[in-house]
């Protein structure tokens, strides 16, 4: 026992001191980022948030920075990656502890948000005044809009379309869909592309998270539904709930969904599709890139949503953007940041490497987006896309997440039916009008 | 130290009594405990239940007023609340009771003496070193439908013939999302346990087998007894744990399917960051504190774990 | 010592049925981690291959020297940073701990029990709702990207378990043992650390290492009160391996695997003294 115990206080001061003069002798290289003298006189850095850091991502931001760091002495931008998972809880925090970056790319569903919460610098001015401001997408300014103001600048735009696969496509002689499609081809479709014995399913429809209930909703657009009408909810119609039968039918009753839907995010319908488990899925231009990796760029190719019984039909809009906190210490400098980033260059960098379009029409006109087969699908949903109708007010983003979803959720899994699930969604809405 | 020192100073009579002394030296110790706790715990807490009295949805600055008791009456009302504590319930009781047979099971074994025990333990102790996140990402992976590890190993063996959804059936999810916590949490039990076990000396069990009881019965009067104090704190500590643990659920259902796997970690995590509403976030804690209070107030006293210090 | 409890557990533990479920077991808590080891040697076409290949083709080292070394995604400042934070925080865990937990032990005062309560209360608040005031705290105080707000933090849910702990460990050391050093002429103080300190070493070493795993894994603290990329620590740098639609998974099995490498060395130099220091006290408390 005696022998034991001086063993273990002896080993354990010695990892301790090891530790400590180890870490001790370190200390100065540790800390030389934070001791690095200031550049020119001696502003302080801008802060810039970049919420979805992916190796690829990081590289093209870090290297963007770079750039602006050089052309310029006044400043430093010093660009904080935080991963994607937390980067909304984090930005929320340091909004309410006052302590928000200066500027940070964010999606135009938070803007209105931030925007409630007065933590948004009003850029109204500023972005009237910007020598690009009419080549701009009207579109892409009215996603960050918020009462009128000006909020963000919209960094890049995208919409919805159907991913599908064209080498499979000519596997199983399945003819190509048409631009102008309907809800029963779609279904023929999707049933032609399921072979449940080779593990591959027709459609990755995405059960989880926001977008769940976007995707639907544009179905339900199809059918001439509407969220708003009259400055009242109206999503729970009899147009809605025939769309959302039929749409959810495709899970239901015709199977040609994975049995992992309910779970399905971002990453599941995107994976799903890379991996070969799905033939086709609803997604912005966004995953273009990563499916490049994945199945292959010849491989793989995009094609406007169905037309509804209704003969009509929306693709929702929307825009990453970049968004200056009104608490920021160097707001100039984070104004001038921004605006450089949405120049030619800069601009034509991060869209190419990412899959998303420009938001200036100048740029959006070259030839290496509207001739990508890849981009198709995007490019010909753009004059019937709209801006997300749950864009209207501020209170609805958080509540489609945490309640709209989980009652999707359960019309998907049978426990509620598609007029239920409406009424008590539309109900949600009702209530969260501010 | 230095204040001590002259406290203890020898003098005909002491300025103060040896039990004034003795307080105060308590005190004096205590002082860095209170100091540490007291600014990252307890003032945050004070705020919060302060704060749950409050309209305060970020959002709407505009509405944030003193409302009194209101937040706490629309919690009696609030069905998901209800739903998630018994999920809660259903999640910290299938984990932990999980968890420590499991533990048991491994300290058990990791007692026994092999070539090569050390690694062993080591082995068993890395589910509790990767963070929570990372945890769910792979089991997340582990469960997925169609190309996931364990329906590829449950079809290439030939136990199952279809797929199975683990995550995504509202009945299986539950029981999925508690094997990983069961995974991640067996290390801690195993090795408070292990420890537990190596101080229970060998004598005791020499007489017993003398006296010719049974190996059932060794274990349930010696080891068991034996163990007792610890068990009751190591079990008190995790159910406690396990019902604010929201990481695990959080990323792989995100409470979901259709709430079933909503517990009142994640539901909190929701009106906080997805609402916006930090008052009633701030109530659902505060009444979450009390109802694990009293609890664990309970269990104390029916294990008598706090004899010991009593 | 060990001998005849081992004969004991021998013999329960002696029917192949039981071997079978222990090794169920072991199996149950080694599976993910072959699954991670062997996914940190793949490429990616073989980590995204449907369906799954189990054994990479080549043993390659490039995810490893890729986290390592990648100017982004620093995981050897990434490695040195938690070390840094973790074994901060274990010494002050420790000293804290010690004072507190003696004195809990050793003084009879009012309100002990509640103090031990109250220990335990705070570990029932969600930490997601401690980071916002713990924000604007450090913020004011200008600690923002330190190593200090995080080892600060990282007391919150150190320091109650180990009081806990160490309060069991202190009532097992006969209490005659100071009195005798007081009479000695021995300062309360000085009794404290020439007498019970190294009676209680290997319980202090256990509760010490609580506390380096425990802040070794923590997440929520490192991503809130951290910016920039060099002040990350290695549970956050993890999850910049987590993309919105792409898990790398090839770095973050590297990531996973190199994370775990202290931890695990630590614990088998120590575990031998330290199972017999948990054991001491803990048996008693």
């Amino acid at each position: 026992m005696n022998e034991h115990r001086i063993l273990s206080r002896r080993v354990l001061l010695k990892t301790m001191a090891a530790a400590g003069a180890i870490t001790a002798a370190q200390l100065k290289w540790w800390e030389e980022p934070l001791l690095r003298p200031r550049r020119a006189w001696g502003a302080a850095p801008v802060r810039f948030q970049f919420s979805v850091p992916e190796p690829k991502r990081n590289a093209l931001v870090d290297s963007l920075v770079q750039r602006f760091n050089q052309i310029q002495n006044d400043f430093e931008v010093k660009v904080e990656f935080v991963p994607q998972a937390q980067a909304r809880q984090k930005l929320i925090t340091s909004v309410a502890a006052g302590s928000p970056p200066d500027c940070c790319q964010i999606w135009d569903n938070w803007v209105g948000e931030f925007e409630g919460m007065g933590a948004l610098e009003d850029l109204t001015t500023k972005a009237k005044d910007w020598k690009h401001y009419k080549d701009v997408l009207p579109l892409a300014w009215q996603t960050v809009t918020v009462k009128n103001k000006i909020a963000s600048l919209p960094w890049v735009v995208t919409n919805d379309a159907l991913y599908y696969r064209t080498d499979r496509l000519k596997e199983y002689g399945i003819a190509p869909p048409k631009d102008d499609w309907g809800f029963d081809q779609f279904l023929a479709f999707t049933k032609a592309f399921t072979k449940t014995d080779k593990n591959q399913y027709g459609f990755g429809m995405r059960g989880q998270g926001t977008w769940a209930v976007l995707y639907a909703t544009e179905f339900m657009y199809a059918n001439g539904a509407q969220v708003l009408k009259d400055g009242k909810v109206v999503i729970n119609s009899r147009e809605a709930a025939e769309a959302l039968d039929w749409y959810l039918d495709l899970f239901r009753k015709h199977k040609v969904c994975p049995p992992s839907v309910p779970t399905d995010g971002w990453r599941g319908i995107v994976e799903g599709f890379g991996r070969g488990v799905t033939n086709t899925y609803i997604h912005n231009s966004g995953s273009a890139e990563e499916q490049k990796g994945f199945v292959g760029e010849q491989n793989f190719s995009t094609v406007p949503l169905p037309l509804g019984p209704a003969k009509k039909r929306n693709s929702f809009y929307f825009s990453e953007t970049l968004t200056a906190f009104n608490k920021g210490k160097s707001r100039e400098g984070a104004w001038r940041f921004m605006a450089w980033l949405m120049e030619d260059e800069p601009n034509l960098m991060y869209t190419k490497g990412l899959g998303l379009l420009p938001s200036r029409k100048t740029l959006f006109e070259r030839p290496e987006f509207m001739q990508d087969p890849a981009y198709r699908g995007f490019i010909k949903s753009f004059p019937f896309s709209i801006v997300s109708p749950y864009l209207a007010y501020a209170g609805w983003g958080g509540k489609i997440d945490s309640e709209g979803v989980p009652l999707f959720q359960q019309a998907l899994v049978g426990k509620l039916s598609s007029k239920e699930f409406l009424d008590k969604f539309a109900e949600v809405l009702t209530k969260n009008m501010s | 130290m230095a204040r001590e020192a002259t406290l203890v100073a020898p003098a005909a009579r002491p300025l103060l009594s040896r039990r004034a002394r003795e307080l105060l030296t308590g005190y004096l110790y205590l002082i860095p405990v209170i100091l540490a706790l007291g600014c990252t715990v307890l003032f945050p807490i004070l705020k919060a239940m302060h704060m749950s009295l409050y309209n305060h949805v970020l959002i709407r600055p505009q509405e944030y007023g003193y409302v009194g008791l209101a937040n706490y009456a629309r919690l009696l009302h609030d069905e998901t609340f209800w739903l998630s504590l018994w999920n809660s319930f259903l999640w910290v009781f299938g984990s932990v009771s999980f968890q420590f047979l499991g533990g048991f099971a491994a300290a058990l074994l990791l007692h026994q003496s092999f070539r090569g025990r050390a690694l062993v333990r080591t082995i068993t102790l890395l589910p509790w070193i990767i963070p929570g996140v990372v945890v769910a990402l792979i089991w997340e992976f582990i469960y997925q439908p169609n190309y996931g590890l364990l329906n590829d190993i449950l079809s290439r063996t030939g136990v199952m013939t279809e797929r199975v959804a683990w995550l995504a059936n509202p009945g299986l999810a539950m029981p999925a999302v508690i094997v990983t916590n069961i995974w991640r949490g067996m290390p801690f039990f195993a090795i408070m346990l292990l420890a537990g076990l190596q101080a229970i000396p060998g004598e005791l069990y020499e007489a017993a087998r003398v006296d010719g009881a049974s190996v059932f019965q060794r274990f349930c009067f010696i080891t068991l007894p034996m163990l007792k104090p610890i068990i009751v704190v190591a079990t008190a500590t995790r159910i406690v744990w396990t019902f604010n643990y929201a990481d695990l659920i959080f990323v792989m259902t995100s409470g979901g399917p259709a709430n079933a796997t909503q517990i009142t970690s994640t539901y909190t995590l929701l009106q906080a960051y997805s609402n916006l509403d930090f008052g009633y976030a701030a109530t659902l804690s505060v009444a979450l504190l009390l109802i694990m209070l009293v609890f664990t107030v309970f269990y104390l006293r029916i294990t008598r774990g706090l004899e010991g210090v009593a | 010592m060990r001998t005849p409890g081992r004969g004991l557990a021998e013999r329960v533990l002696g029917g192949p049925v039981l071997w079978t479920g222990l090794g169920a077991l072991t199996l149950f808590a080694m599976a993910p981690f072959v699954w991670v080891l062997l996914a940190s040697f793949k490429t990616r076409a073989e980590l995204y291959a449907t369906p799954i290949v189990y054994l990479p083709t080549a043993l390659s080292f490039a995810n490893y020297v890729e986290a390592w070394t990648s100017r982004l995604t620093p995981f050897s400042r990434f490695f040195a940073n938690s070390l840094w934070v973790s074994s901060v925080t274990m010494v002050a865990t420790t000293v804290v701990s010690i004072l507190a937990g003696y004195a809990l032990a050793r003084f009879r005062f009012a309100g002990r029990q509640t103090f031990l309560l109250v220990f335990l209360a705070t570990q029932m608040f969600p930490a997601v709702l401690l980071i916002a005031p713990l924000l604007s705290q450090w913020y004011a105080l200008g600690l923002i990207d330190t190593y200090q707000a995080l080892i600060y933090s990282n007391f919150s849910f150190t320091v109650p378990f180990t009081v806990w702990m160490l309060v069991g460990y202190f009532e097992s050391i006969p209490r005659e043992l100071e009195e005798s050093a007081m009479l000695d002429g021995c300062t309360n103080f000085g009794a404290l650390c020439r007498i019970i300190l190294p009676l209680a070493a290997p319980g202090v070493a256990a509760t010490a290492i609580f506390a380096f795993v425990a802040s070794w894994s923590e997440l929520l603290f490192a991503i809130t009160f951290t910016s920039q990329t060099e002040m990350r620590t290695l549970s956050a740098g993890l999850l910049f391996m987590v993309g919105q639609y792409e898990i790398q998974w090839g770095q973050l099995s590297a990531g996973v695997i190199i994370s775990t490498i202290p931890v695990a060395i630590l614990f088998t130099y120590l575990q031998r003294h330290l199972i017999q220091g948990l054991s001491a006290g803990a048996v008693k408390g």
